[in-house]
């Protein structure tokens, strides 16, 4: 839900990309990371299997600064695309302010991509939500592979509600600009539709949903991002559900933060997709702790010697003095 | 969907919304500086289940807190879905031990997670002590401002400006435009 802070002005919505397994979503986000103005993107988060597949959910914040005076944030998330992990799934769409179901465009996903769509519906059902009255796009993803079906064939399969739709191919960069365009302003539009509906008004100085205050959001925003951040999770790639991999080989995303700038460099150029995506960060092992850690036991050892050495010699000095 | 039924549905969500005024902020934040200084922690973020931060308190200059309060809410719902699964109503606190710090969540009343981060200063005990006396203040608080949202649906109206559609229009042009 939109979170409106009429206090502060601030505003801060929820945006979740949705789809199948492997149909870009995180290529998307990690395009958006790339191109976006550095005053306003924050760190890429990426919690994902070593398998190349989002676990939980990828999450990057988006501040587009001051709108009409008021402090507006997108907060973009993606889902894992497999029907293993669809309870993760269900758990970032709560809240959401607007979405982006990415489809592969291939005509041998077709089936994926409607089984994720009717799988969004039921999952946003459960949350009282429906899909009709949330702001929503489709983005048409692979747009430039040889088995990509015709829009009119995509349309009708994957849009009967007519929902605005845009051709991309985001491993280029193509078309992730726009689709998120369209999607924050159709965001932005609904907040202003429901505005006077949305409780809280400057003379009661009163916020709208829980959200943040003018001392808490002082807070120094982190723009400058170092590249992609992933959390290195325990490896799980061999629960991802089988016999996917071989179809899915010539479809990998861009390694990391490199390879979609230069991707995005030389539009005209065929996809270039690297095999395998860049080696997550990990944290670096806990050497130094442990040295403490035992260091501090040494020195505990050494005063008990000491102090039993000391008790000692006080008794064995007590009982020469008493017997001298 | 029917629409009565949609309609139906919006107004549950609309009537659903907190409506948090200047002084609950500031009573909230008493109460959560109260907590650090009585616990001894280093900060405590105030995190609704969204994944939206609704305040913090404490030196949290150099931590990127959206993204914390994005993973920590993340890490309710999945333990939540455990509990679901294990026939538990929820897990009501969760305890992340690092080397130095280390990171402690509560539940707040049913919509929000009070996170608590501290290091060997003070001790797991201590820290769950305060916490959940907070968490029961701050459920208190939030039961107050419901009852009072209750009594009042209707919230005044906004004060977005008229203004606010075009200059959206100019700002996704500036940042999104390629």
């Amino acid at each position: 839900m939109v979170q409106i802070n009429f206090a502060n002005k601030e505003i801060q919505c929820k945006v979740v990309y949705y789809g199948p397994g492997m149909s870009g979503k995180t290529t998307n986000l990690e395009v958006v990371h790339q191109k976006a103005p550095q005053t306003a993107k924050g760190d890429l988060t990426s919690i994902a299997t070593e398998g190349d597949r989002t676990l939980f959910f990828d999450f990057m914040p988006l501040d587009l600064g001051n709108i009409a005076g008021i402090k507006t944030k997108f907060q973009l998330y993606t889902v894992p695309g497999q029907v293993y992990y669809n309870s993760t799934r269900k758990l970032v769409l709560q809240g959401v302010d607007g979405i982006v179901f990415v489809a592969d465009s291939q005509g041998d996903k077709i089936e994926e991509c409607i089984e994720a769509i009717e799988n969004l519906k039921t999952n946003l059902t459960e949350y009282g939500r429906d899909l009709e009255t949330i702001p929503f796009v489709i983005q048409y993803n692979k747009r430039d592979l040889p088995g990509a079906l015709p829009i009119e064939e995509l349309q009708a399969r994957l849009n009967p509600t007519g929902a605005p739709y845009f051709e991309a191919v985001a491993a280029t960069g193509e078309g992730v600009f726009p689709t998120l365009k369209a999607l924050a302003s159709l965001v932005l539009e609904s907040i202003n539709r429901d505005k006077g509906d949305v409780p809280g008004s400057s003379a009661r100085t009163g916020v709208s949903g829980p959200t943040r205050p003018a001392a808490a959001a002082a807070g120094p925003r982190r723009v400058a991002a170092a590249g992609p951040r992933r959390v290195a999770p325990k490896p799980v790639a061999a629960q991802a559900p089988a016999g996917r991999g071989p179809a899915r080989a010539t479809q990998k995303r861009p390694a990391g933060r490199q390879s979609a700038a230069a991707a995005v460099e030389a539009p005209s150029q065929p996809r270039a997709r690297p095999a395998k995506r860049a080696e997550p960060m990990r944290r670096p092992a806990a050497k130094t702790g442990k040295v403490k850690i035992k260091e501090r036991a040494d020195k505990g050892r050494l005063m008990l010697v000491l102090a039993v050495a000391a008790v000692i010699i006080g008794a064995v000095g007590f009982v020469v003095l008493k017997f001298l | 969907m029917p629409k009565q039924m949609r309609q139906q549905t919006d107004a549950q969500l609309r009537e659903s919304r907190l409506v948090f005024y200047k002084h609950d902020i500031q009573t909230i934040d008493s109460t959560l500086r109260d907590f650090l200084s009585r616990s001894k922690s280093k900060a405590a973020l105030l995190v609704d289940k969204d994944g939206h931060l609704i305040t913090q308190e404490g030196s949290t200059e150099k931590t990127d807190t959206d993204t914390i309060a994005a993973l920590v809410a993340g890490c309710f719902a999945a333990t939540r879905e455990m509990a679901r699964i294990l026939g538990e109503d929820e897990f009501s606190a969760l305890f992340h031990q690092g080397r130095k710090d280390n990171l402690q969540l509560s539940l707040v009343g049913t919509r929000t997670i009070l996170g608590v981060l501290f290091d060997d200063t003070t001790t797991i005990g201590m820290v769950r002590l305060y916490a959940a006396e907070t968490a029961r203040k701050l459920s208190s608080t939030f039961r107050k401002i419901i009852a009072r949202a209750d009594a009042d649906p209707t919230g005044g109206s906004s004060d977005i400006g008229a203004g606010f559609s075009e200059a959206a229009a100019n700002t996704l042009e500036n940042v999104f435009g390629e």
